[in-house]
Parts: structure tokens; sequence; C-alpha cells
């Protein structure tokens, strides 16, 4: 017989513990106090026996009870010999080749192929391969069925063949992630094919291990038991490599500052046999002049952060490149224009731009100029007639005074085109206008009657416009006390949606849709008479979400890498004229152009473009013009000092011998699979129930015995606690 | 006779004598009451510390100055109650200890020791003399000596040599001694130690009251048995010891026994679940015993009614 867990049967030495008890419980513990020892002598103590001779069929019962636990526990099986079929079955191997930027260096993507077609040549006919690349993504080049299908004798040239066309890319390398899908292909097809994980298990691995992979995703991954990485490394000569980055940590918000010039990162690898660099513009390298070029000195393994030449306009697309080190495939960075978003934003009213008690000064104070957006205000007196022309040019529209006839039809028309207007009831007389551009004839408005001061009690923080409050930082709106305000009843418009109510259940902030647009109203204005809105810290923020809820103002990432998707809405405010969208509309029909100068035609419902697989400037050109994005090489590329193979070890991943066969691995495996024979042996058999029942069986025959010794012997019981004659001593 | 259980409970050492023995004199029907007399012995100035109650107050009117009145009292009996408080007298297998039972003996034979007229002292000791109050006879002092009874033993070994030898130095008028023990001490002493007290020619009336459980050991299960005194443990199986036990003890009470008779001292041995009323007539009749022999022998006159 044969355990799978014979470590269990160390449970049958619990069986000394209830005869140790036994033992000890003839020691007496009991003490007794006496006035003088001197007529008494030690006795030596004495075990009685009698006890234990009478209870002996109860302590060998009870003592089998804990035999036949600890035995069930062992599961034990009665082992078979199991036959060996290992010779007869091929290893799995999935051949990983790097496809990463970094394999763009001079020699890396020959030394590949010459490695992945050495371990190709290595396979036998009976293994089953499966060929992928990988750098952000992973693609199969060769399924393990494809690899079946094809002729024995062709598989290694066929694989070797699909290889070569291939050429490295300019993505990022995602090593973590491509070594789990390798692991789970091997995996599938075990399931597929429904063997048992018998032969070994393989993936072969060439790559320049380089320190950008991302290896976060195995972190958590449970590396697969008897699957092990063969690694092929290749490497560069050149050890010196520098590369570029845009800074990136520019505030959108911040004033404008004086110097347009992009701050520019320049790293150097840890090994590096060089520290001198040199920046120049691409289009000056030709008329090569030495004015025009930065010295960049930067230590081994440290960055340094550098201002781009002078000498280009920031509103082209340029070029910067990088010289003096091994390295050339992440030696250029490509800057896109740097164009301010224009908003205009035009203002109805009889204000004096000047009045600190009126409205507009605070709205020309909110919107001031920005590091990432220009504002253009436009006050006009209400009582001035309106042209279609003023309302195209405007972005958004604020109303606060009450307007004419004509002015609330060229209004409406503007808010029925996908506009937004923010209506803002200084007075009463503004109720007029709101009725007529909400179309609602019986709107009820009054100036309210407020008891010292209103506040807001109620806020819809899951609408967008107030969606920036909603953390509990922000949303404490209790400080800001409305003195007076025009109570609006909106009983009757069911369309109309309250974003904030006053204490008194009057609505404070509501939107009305018009045609495709939308109406904001605030019942109530911002100038101190009215309330302390414009006073809080939350009016700034409050009106940049009115423009973001309008489509004007979208948030713009500074740069993008290869392979990230681009919002076609990518912050270039339509300064034409063209019509501003509002988030989630779809665009119109847009063509790309890559820097290889293909064309990509993208439809009206994407929403961002995503074959961004080459460094460049891209152009966008759509109805609306001409826009221009940068696509860099991923910073992490650049880092191309060999990782240690330890790193990955950390993670999990058992490694065989560097380039050699897996010896440990096999091994490991048969040692597995024997383990897994044992395992199905024990769990065909399974006889721990069997020794489970003999022991429930046992148990009720000491109960019964137990049971029936008390019942019929309880005077030898107590004889038991009886001293023995003195001769038994 | 009252069971000693009983009488035990009643908290009040004074209050116990006098059940005891007034219980007794009903028994015999004697009357306990006889009169006695001090005689004027002299005038002392008195200094700080006397007593005032015993300032002449006639004659500070006469002269203007304190004068202490001494009397020579004629109590015929001095009576010296030598009680023996060391731990090992702190056991008792029952409700009550041998040391409680020993002060009830000493109060009983002291309230009736009172009631005669008599003076009685009373010393305790363990391996040295803990509390001594001399011979006094007054209602008064009785309280005092009844109190000094109820004290518990907290004194280490029986060691009899060292106080018997101090009070028999300190004794220098002749009279009754009435030593209670269990003389749970080393038998090759106790004659030299007892000889002191009667060296002074004392009258010696020696009560040696142990327990029941340490006459017969009558213990069930084997136990570690800890020794009061000296605190030694020592693994004890009653059923295997008893019998050499009983054979030492025996051995050791006939050795007390004989070491007394030989010394002329009078023997009891007390079992302290004997009745005092037993015990007092054992006394009781052993002082008539040995008046007789006086009388016979012609010798001095030590008591009056005792």
């Amino acid at each position: 017989m044969s355990f799978l867990y014979p470590l269990f049967l160390a449970g049958i030495a619990a069986i000394g513990l209830p005869i140790l008890l036994h033992m000890i419980r003839q020691h007496t513990r009991h003490r007794v106090t006496f006035s003088s020892l001197m007529f008494l002598r030690a006795t030596m103590p004495r075990f009685r026996n009698r006890s234990r001779i009478e209870n002996l069929p109860l302590l060998i019962l009870r003592c089998l009870i804990l035999c036949l636990l600890a035995l069930a526990f062992s599961r034990p099986f009665f082992a078979k010999p199991i036959e060996e079929s290992e010779g007869s079955l091929g290893k799995r191997i999935v051949l990983l080749v790097d496809t990463s930027a970094s394999m763009r260096r001079p020699g890396m993507w020959t030394q590949a192929i010459n490695q992945a077609s050495s371990a190709l040549r290595d396979i036998r006919p009976s293994d089953r391969v499966c060929v992928m690349t990988f750098d952000r993504d992973v693609q199969t080049l060769l399924g393990f069925e494809q690899w079946e299908a094809l002729d024995p004798a062709q598989r290694a040239t066929a694989a070797i063949e699909s290889l070569s066309d291939l050429s490295p890319g300019w993505n990022a390398t995602n090593l973590g992630a491509a070594l789990i899908t390798a692991a789970e292909a091997i995996e599938d097809d075990e399931v597929n094919v429904q063997q048992q994980p018998v032969g070994s298990r393989q993936i072969v691995l060439v790559s320049d291990l380089q320190q950008g992979s991302d290896i976060d995703a195995l972190r958590t991954y449970e590396w697969p038991q008897g699957l092990a990485l063969t690694l092929k490394a290749v490497a560069s000569p050149g050890a010196t490599n520098a590369a570029l980055q845009i800074v990136a940590n520019r505030d959108p918000l911040a004033a404008p500052s004086e110097d347009e010039r992009t701050s520019i990162r320049v790293t150097n690898s840890a090994e590096a046999t060089f520290e001198q660099f040199q920046l120049h513009w691409a289009s000056d390298a030709a008329t090569s002049e030495p004015e025009r070029s930065v010295d960049v000195y930067v230590p081994p393994g440290n960055s340094g952060i550098v201002r781009t030449p002078e000498g280009l306009d920031a509103g082209s697309a340029r070029r910067l490149i990088l010289t003096g080190d091994d390295q050339d495939f992440d030696n250029t960075l490509y800057l896109a224009p740097h164009l301010k978003q224009q908003i205009n934003i035009l203002y109805l009213g009889n204000d004096d731009p000047n009045d600190t008690k009126d409205t507009l000064f605070y709205v020309r104070r909110a919107f001031s100029a920005t590091g990432a957006t220009r504002f253009s205000v436009t006050a006009q007196r209400s009582d001035a007639p309106l042209t279609d022309a003023d309302m195209d040019a405007a972005h958004v529209v604020i109303v606060t005074d009450a307007i004419g006839q004509d002015d609330v039809a060229t209004l409406r028309r503007y808010l029925e085109r996908g506009r937004m207007a923010l209506l803002v009831m200084k007075s009463e007389q503004a109720g007029d206008a709101l009725a007529r551009l909400a179309g609602a004839g019986n709107l009820e408005y009054r100036e309210a009657e407020v008891n010292r001061y209103a506040m807001l009690s109620r806020l819809e923080y899951s609408h967008p416009l107030l969606a920036p409050f909603s953390d509990p930082r922000f949303g404490d709106f209790t400080r800001v006390h409305f003195w007076k305000y025009r109570g609006v009843t909106l009983d009757n418009y069911p369309q109309a949606r309250v974003l904030a109510w006053f204490d008194t259940n009057h609505p404070a902030w509501f939107e009305v849709p018009v045609g495709q647009g939308t109406l904001l109203v605030f019942t109530c204005g911002w100038q101190p008479a009215d309330s302390d809105l414009a006073l809080s810290s939350k009016f700034v923020p409050l009106l940049y979400s009115v423009l973001e809820y309008g489509g004007v103002l979208t948030g713009r990432q500074l740069q993008y890498f290869i392979g990230d998707p681009v919002p076609l809405s990518f912050g270039v405010p339509p300064s034409d004229g063209s019509e501003p969208r509002k988030r989630g509309t779809p665009n119109a029909a847009t063509v790309v152009r890559k820097p290889d100068d293909s064309v990509v035609s993208l439809d009206a419902t994407e929403q961002a473009f995503t074959q961004t697989d080459l460094p460049g400037i891209y152009r966008v050109e759509s109805a609306g013009g001409e826009r221009l994005f940068a696509i860099n090489l991923a910073p992490q590329e650049s880092r191309t000092d060999p990782m240690p193979i330890e790193d990955l070890e950390n993670l999990g991943v058992v490694q065989s011998a560097f380039g050699g066969p897996a010896v440990a691995n096999a091994a490991a495996v048969a040692q597995a699979k024997r383990v897994n024979d044992l395992v199905r042996m024990e769990e065909q058999q399974k006889l721990w129930r069997w020794v489970l029942v003999l022991v429930l069986a046992v148990l009720l025959v000491e109960t019964w015995l137990a049971g029936w010794l008390t019942r019929v012997h309880p005077v030898e019981t107590q004889d038991l606690a009886s001293p023995p004659s003195p001769g038994e001593q | 006779m009252i069971d000693p259980i009983s009488l035990m409970k009643i908290k009040s050492m004074e209050l116990r004598a006098k059940v005891i023995v007034e219980g007794f004199w009903k028994g015999i029907h004697r009357s306990p009451f006889h009169g006695f007399s001090v005689e004027f012995s002299e005038y002392r100035q008195y200094t700080p510390g006397d007593d005032p109650r015993h300032i002449d107050w006639r004659v500070y009117a006469r002269s203007d100055r304190y004068f202490i009145k001494k009397f020579q009292d004629e109590t015929n009996l001095r009576c010296y109650l030598l009680l023996d408080h060391s731990r090992s007298m702190g056991y008792g297998s029952g409700s009550y200890t041998k040391a409680q039972y020993a002060g009830t003996l000493a109060a009983t034979l002291a309230y009736f020791l009172f009631t005669q007229g008599d003076a009685v002292g009373l010393a305790t000791f363990d391996d040295r003399i803990r509390q001594y109050m001399p011979p006094r006879n007054r209602p008064s002092y009785l309280k005092r000596l009844m109190l000094g009874l109820e004290a518990q033993p907290e004194g280490g070994a029986t060691d009899l040599g060292p106080p018997l030898q101090r009070i028999a130095q300190m004794l220098t008028k002749r009279g009754l001694i009435v030593l209670v023990s269990d003389l749970l001490t080393s038998i090759d002493r106790l004659e030299t130690d007892l000889g002191y007290l009667c060296a002074g020619g004392h009258d010696v009336v020696l009560f040696q009251t142990l327990d029941p459980a340490e006459l017969h050991f009558d213990f069930d299960t084997p136990a570690i048995f800890r020794d009061i005194e000296s605190g030694r443990d020592m693994y004890i199986d009653p059923v295997v010891a008893q019998k050499n036990y009983q054979q030492r003890l025996e051995g050791h009470l006939a050795a007390s026994r004989a070491t007394c008779q030989s010394l002329g001292i009078d023997y009891h041995l007390f079992a302290t679940d004997r009745p005092f009323d037993l015990a007092l007539l054992d006394f009781l009749q052993d002082r008539m015993r040995r008046r007789k022999q006086i009388h016979r022998a012609g010798g001095s006159r030590l008591g009056r009614a005792i």
C-alpha cells in the first residue's frame, strides 16, 4: 500500500497522548498540609495498573480511531505500475520573438532571426511548436494546429521564412503579457488536444531583454508548473543610448510664459560610455548651422532637462534630433505645432466691464488667458441687434439682461444648432427672455422673498456640470450665500432639469433643452448684490465646467506615444467657425495622413485614431480643416540596458539552463507526471472513504462499550481510586 | 457535655470558657464563688507610668503627694498558662485548629481558676516567647487574658528549650504551670526542656493536644504532604505509611509520657475532638490526686481549693 500524503501518518504518534495523559494522572497532584512530617517517611509513587488493564479495550479502540484517522488523511492507495509513455510524447514549445522598437538597433534583428532559426532546427518531429512575435501586443505567426498541419520536414523552414518576412516595429515591449500569452497558449493546447501535461513545456524567448520591458503583468500570474523559459538573448555592440522625451508637466491653466520653447528630457543609459550629446532641429541639420544646436551633458544613468534650440516657430511641426550615442532608433523627437485653443464668449448685457458690482467684470476675470487656451469675451449691449455672424463666432453665449424679440429668435436658432447659452436672471425681466427661449409661455417667475439669505440645499452631482464638485472636498456650497434670486416655477415644464435647488425649494440652476442645444439658467446672478458666488472658490470652476459641458473646452494630452489612441477631438478648436461638438458626438468623415504618407479614412462613428504605429507627425484632414499631432517612441523603449534575468525569476518564471536544453525542466516534468499519476490512481480507488467508514464503526463500538462499562461496573470504576493492598507495592 | 465542634462556633473565648466552666459546676453541684483577701503592703511614691487608679487619694489629701498603695495579694495559686503557638499548632483536620482548641482549653482553665480567685498568667511561645502576661487576679484582667488566648499561631517551628528556659527564669514565685503543646519536637531534648520548669519547684501539668488526624493518620489517597512548619514536601502514600507512622507516633507519645512521669509532670493527651469538660475533669482529678500525695508527703501547700 502506498500513501499520497505519508506525512499525515505522523498523526499516529498522537495515540501516545492519551496514554501519556493516563500515566500522568497516576501521579497525584493532590497536596495536603500536615502538621509535621517527623513521623513519616517518603514513599515511592506507584502506578496503578488496574485501571489500564480494565479499560484496555477502550484504550485500544480509541487509539485505533486515531490511527485510522491518520490513515485516512494520508490517502492510502494500492500502487500499480505506471506505463512509461513519455518517450513517445513530444515537447510543446512556444517560440517568442521580440519585435519591439529596441530590436531596430543595428544587427539585432539578424541575430534574432539566427537564434530563432537555431532553436527551430533543434525541434524534433514529435514536438508541437507555436511561433509568436510580441512588442506591445502578441501576434501568432504559426499556431500549434498550423504547425501540425505542415509537413514535418518543412515545418522549421516555414517558420523561419515567416519570421524572415518580419521586421521590428516601433512599439514598446510588453514582455509580461507576451510570456503569459505564450504560457496560456501551451495550456490551451494541452486542453484542446486533451492530453495530459506529459512531455516538457518550454518557451523559447528571443529578445534583447531590455530594462524597459514591461513585466508587471507577471506579478499577478502564477507561472504554470513544469513550464520553463529558455532565453536566447541578442545583444547590441554599443552600450551608449540616449533618448529624448517631452517634459509633460505643463499646467494647461498656468499663465502663458514668454519663453515658448519646449523642455526636453534627455536620458542616458546606465552603461553608457559617452556623456556628451547634441540636439538640433532636423531641418537645420542640412544647413549645418552650429548655433542652432544645443550641447547636452548627461552622465551615464542620469537624465537632464534642456530647452529646445531656438530657431523654429512653435507653430510648425518640428523634428528634434539627438546625436552622439550608439543607437539611432530613438534619437528623433517629433513635436506637433503648439496651438492655443481659442474660445469666444459672447456676453449680452448692459454692464460696465469695470464695475465690480456687476457680472461682466467677474466673467472677464474668470476667463483670462492660460497656457493652453486663449479666451475672448465680447460684450454686447442687449438692446443692440444680434446678427447670425456674431453668433456663429461665439462658442458660448451668456445672457444677463432682457433681450429683444428678434434677439431671442436669433439666440434660439443658435441653440437649436446644438450650441449652449447661459441665461443669468439678474432681474425679473430676464424671465421673459427665458420663457420665450424655452418656448414656455406659461412660465411663472417672480422675485423671491428671501429671509436674510438663501443657500443651495440639493445639488445634482451626477450631472456633468456639477460632476467636478462631486468629491466631498469640493462639494460644500454652504458658504455661498444668495441674497436675492428669482423664483421660477417649473411644475408646468417637465423638460427642465434642475441641477441645484435653494433651501426654499426654488430651482437655483436648471437646464432647458432647446432643439439640439441647451439653455442653462441661473436664477440668481453672481454679482455681489445677488450673491457671494463670484467671490467664492466655486465660481471659476463652475464657469469652466459650463464650457466643458458645452463641449467648448476639451482636455488635451500633451504628447502621444506609439500605439496610443488619439481622440479625434484632441483639443484643436474650430477657430474657423465650424461647430463645436458636444462630448460623444460623432465627428464628420475624417482622413488621417500618416508620416509615411499613407492615408487612413475614418468613418463618422470612430472616436479615436488607433493606428499610431509609426513615429512622426500625423495630419488629420477633415471638413473643418487640418490638424497635426505627433507620435513618438515610448520612452521606456529607450532603456536598452539588459535586464537581469533574476527579475523574471523573482516573478516566478522558471528558467531552464541558459540557452541550453531544459534538462532540469524535464526532470521536474517527469516528477510532476509521476505525482499526477499517483493522484489519479488514488482518486480512482478512494480508499480513504472506506477507512472513514471503519472509523465510524469503531466509534460506535467504542461508545457502546464505554456506556456498557459505566452501567455495568460502576462499583469497579470506583474501586479504581481505592488504595491497593500493601502487598501490591 | 458539649460537643467541641458546637462549642467552637462560639466566637467569644470568654463566653466559651464560661459555658464550659458553669456547665461543669452545675454538673458537680459545687459553688465556685469563694472570697479572697488582699493585704496592704506599703506605700510607694507615684512615678509616671504607674496606674493612677492605685493612687491613694486620702494620702494625697493629707500630704499633697501622690502615693501608690501597694497590696500583697494572698492568692493561693499562681497559674501560668504556657501555650505553644508554633506553626504546627495551626493544623486542624476539622473546623478548628489545635491552637484554637488549646486556647479554649487554656481559657477554660483560666476562667475556672479566676472563679476560684486564683491568679492566672499567660505566655505564648514558639521558638521564643511571643507574649507574656504576668499572673493577676482581676476581673478586667481576664478579658485581656482571653484576648491573648485568641491570638493565632504565627511562629515557626516548635522549640521548647529556649522559651521554657526563659520562662523558668521569669517565674520567681512558684506556682502551677499548665503547658499546652503538641510536643511535635525532638524527644531527645524534651526532658531537658521540661526540666527547666520543674527545677523551679513549679507544679507542671502538660496537656498534649493532637488532632485526630495526627493520632490516626487516616488519610485515603496518596498526596504530597507539606510540613506546615518547615514547608518541606514529601510524597506519602498513607496506606503504606500509616503503620510506620503509628509505630513512630506511639513511640514518641510513650517517650513523652515517660519523660513527664520521670519529672513528676502530670501528662494528659488530648485529641482535639475531646469535650472540654472531660479535660477539666481530668485536670481536677489530677490536682486532687496531687494534693492527696502532697498531704501524704507533708509537703508544702500550693493550692487551696484545687
